[in-house]
């Protein structure tokens, strides 16, 4: 997964992020599991869906925990991005019923069609764990390990509705329906 | 809304939740779980609402969780006043004016029917829908279902999970009412451990032991975890259960906390169960609002608190060291184990974690008697345990059989076997720490002991078939990688 650096996301905190983050921290202070709360709200606040490094920061001042602490949590768990996500953001399913259905192929073929296919090398070995936007940022191709809808497998997400059995054909086609669609 | 105090008040929303599942008019049900969803059952349960609308028809409508059939999904349940529950299949959008007609005519669209329901064991408590359709099958004479016994999926598929009058209608809350009168929380320890039950996550160590550690532990607060951070991949049984029937996760964790002592409850989801945690958040606050959670429950002075804490896409995090990290606010790298949670847990503090699907057997465990319990499944694993049946196989969908059957049973009577004629190769089991089970050994049966001598594992219950055409060499990497890629990093 690719990790923004210390100096790529120097963006300024707004008001607006800063009132959230603080109304995020006093909501779930004390409570057990408040780290993650607070992360997934501020992610979830973002335009872009992301965590910036500049809000990282912050979350760790309003907190009082050291800042390493708030980056190895942001940085553990599959759902938090450092990065910004595409406008449409197409998750696939790697879980093992979708695995014995044909979901690797799908995800290659989708990498393929949305011009992702040159992955480093060495993000290879990684290729079960990946979040990979296009240049425009219009796409995000990410995998899940597993949403749970295995009896509908194979199954892709696409701007968090599930869609079921799907096959190259099908995906291509709601692939370029939101191409051509708003945005 | 009404607190329930006493038993006159109990009862007077136990008439109210009948009232809505066996109305004098009829009613009609929409399998609205995820699996459902992702079928197009929100698309026919609008296609219904809005010609019940438009005709001005007396029809009641509701969204119900999945009875586990899920390669027939959507699933729509018609129930005319004193006839038995149809099972429709497949339904789509297009078909509602055809069920509304057959609700009119009292015949329904016979290409849609599945099955009927005349009477339901709920373990807590028993419906009689009614007598009647001959020509319909009874559910449980076709092949899906036929051995299943449903005792943690006892309300999934039938009732509304978000309408805590039809949980308490079918017997829910009763089992909790009648711990919290007794007020002898070491007898229904005593009764925990009597059954036998074990860990439904995986490790099948016994829960009236795990109960017996945190009890006997004196500390102030302590803490009750339930772990629904389902991770195993193929696995979805906690997100159906969930789902389905979220007050009786609700309901074992209540009893639980009673008889341990422990004041504070935490339930872990995963965040890719966004709808779980939807109607998990609403039963919490359904539980409150009807003085079952919080302070007081029952008036019988006993004060218990449940929180949830989505998780953040961790496949350790279902380690329950890890998970208490989690909740600690740090990464979920798991500890080592002694000290165990029972002595420290989170925030340093006694705790005990159980799996979703062990709480879903506490009530029943507590109606029915040990004694009861003990009857279904094998000597060293009794009861039954919900599996989750996918992968290339023709009835894909949660089955519930008793601890002990076969695999072949699952693979072949349940599961048709593979689809398009293939031949089935092999069944994992277990998730990512399970093992590939071939072919020649499907007569294993399905325990903790049975599993591990082939060098596999039960696990939470994902049961991912292959067929000749899956390459084992693949699924071997398949596996390597998702390890290697969930790995906490020690």
């Amino acid at each position: 997964m690719p990790r923004a650096t210390l100096n790529t996301a120097q963006a300024v905190l707004d008001d607006r992020e800063r009132l959230m983050i603080d109304q995020a921290v006093a909501r779930y202070a004390g409570r057990p599991g408040s780290l993650l709360a607070v992360l997934e709200a501020v992610q979830e606040a973002n335009t872009h869906k992301y965590l910036s490094m500049e809000a990282l920061r912050y979350i760790a001042r309003e907190t009082g925990e050291p800042p390493a602490r708030i980056y190895s949590a942001a940085t553990f768990y599959a759902l938090f991005g450092l990065d910004p996500q595409g406008d449409n953001v197409v998750a696939v399913c790697r879980g093992t019923a979708c695995h014995t259905r044909g979901s690797r192929d799908l995800l290659d073929k989708l990498c393929l069609d949305l011009g992702l296919s040159d992955r480093e090398p060495d993000e290879n070995s990684e290729a079960d764990k990946l979040a990979l936007t296009t240049a425009d940022r219009r796409f995000t191709v990410r995998t899940v390990a597993c949403f749970g809808q295995c009896a509908l497998a194979p199954v892709v997400e696409v701007n968090h509705h599930i869609l079921s059995h799907v096959n190259e054909r099908s995906l291509q086609r709601e692939i370029q329906s939101l191409e051509q669609g708003r945005k | 809304m009404p607190r329930i105090q006493d038993i006159g008040s109990f009862n007077a929303v136990r008439e109210a939740g009948l009232a809505k599942l066996l109305p004098s008019i009829p009613r009609i049900t929409v399998g609205m779980g995820t699996c459902g969803r992702g079928n197009g059952a929100e698309e026919v349960y609008h296609a219904l609402n809005e010609a019940i609308q438009r005709g001005g028809l007396d029809v009641l409508l509701a969204g119900v969780g999945c009875f586990g059939a899920c390669f027939q999904e959507p699933l729509v349940a018609v129930r005319l006043p004193g006839a038995p529950l149809v099972i429709l299949k497949r339904v789509q959008a297009h078909d509602a004016a055809r069920i509304l007609e057959g609700v009119s005519t009292a015949v329904m669209p016979p290409d849609l029917i599945d099955c009927k329901i005349e009477e339901w064991d709920h373990i807590t408590g028993t419906l009689r829908y009614g007598q009647g359709y001959p020509e319909i099958a009874t559910w449980n004479t076709l092949p899906f279902f036929k051995g299943q016994k449903k005792i943690v999926l006892r309300n999934c598929g039938l009732i509304n999970p978000s309408d805590i009058e039809e949980y308490i209608a079918v017997g829910g809350y009763q089992a909790l009412y009648k711990v919290l009168i007794d007020a002898r929380p070491e007898s229904v320890i005593e009764q925990i451990k009597a059954s036998r039950l074990r860990g439904r996550g995986g490790a099948g160590f016994l829960t009236g032991n795990k109960w017996d550690f945190l009890a006997k532990a004196k500390a102030e607060p302590k803490y009750i975890i339930c772990n629904a951070d389902e991770g195993d991949p193929g696995a979805y049984m906690n997100r159906n259960e969930i789902e389905g029937d979220p007050h009786a996760l609700l309901e074992g964790m209540i009893i639980g906390a009673y008889v341990t002592g422990a004041s504070e409850g935490i339930i872990y989801v995963r965040a890719e169960y966004p709808l779980a945690v939807r109607r998990l958040n609403r039963a919490i606050e359904q539980a409150r609002e009807y003085g079952l959670l919080g302070t007081n429950i029952l008036d019988r002075g006993f004060n218990f608190n449940i929180e949830m804490v989505q998780g953040a896409g961790a496949f350790v995090c279902g380690e329950e060291t890890a998970l208490i990290a989690s909740l600690e606010g740090f990464a979920g790298r798991p500890r080592p184990r002694p000290p165990y949670p029972a002595q420290k847990g989170l925030y340093g503090k006694p705790t005990d974690i159980n799996n979703v699907e062990t709480w879903y057997n506490i009530a029943p465990i507590v109606t029915r008697g040990a004694g009861w319990f003990a009857e279904t499944g094998s000597v060293k694993s009794p009861g039954t345990k919900v599996f989750s049946l996918v992968g290339k196989v023709t009835n894909t969908g949660l089955v519930e059989m008793p601890l002990g059957t076969p695999l072949k049973s699952f693979i072949y009577d349940i599961g048709e076997g593979a689809p398009n004629g293939r031949h089935v190769k092999a069944v994992q089991t277990g998730g990512p720490s399970g093992g590939c089970i071939p072919v020649e050994m499907l007569d294993t049966p399905v325990d903790y002991e049975s599993l591990a001598q082939l060098g596999s594992i039960m696990g939470s219950g994902g049961m991912v078939v292959m067929d000749e055409d899956n390459c084992m060499v693949d699924v071997a990497r398949y596996f390597v990688e998702f390890t290697h890629s969930e790995s906490c990093g020690k």
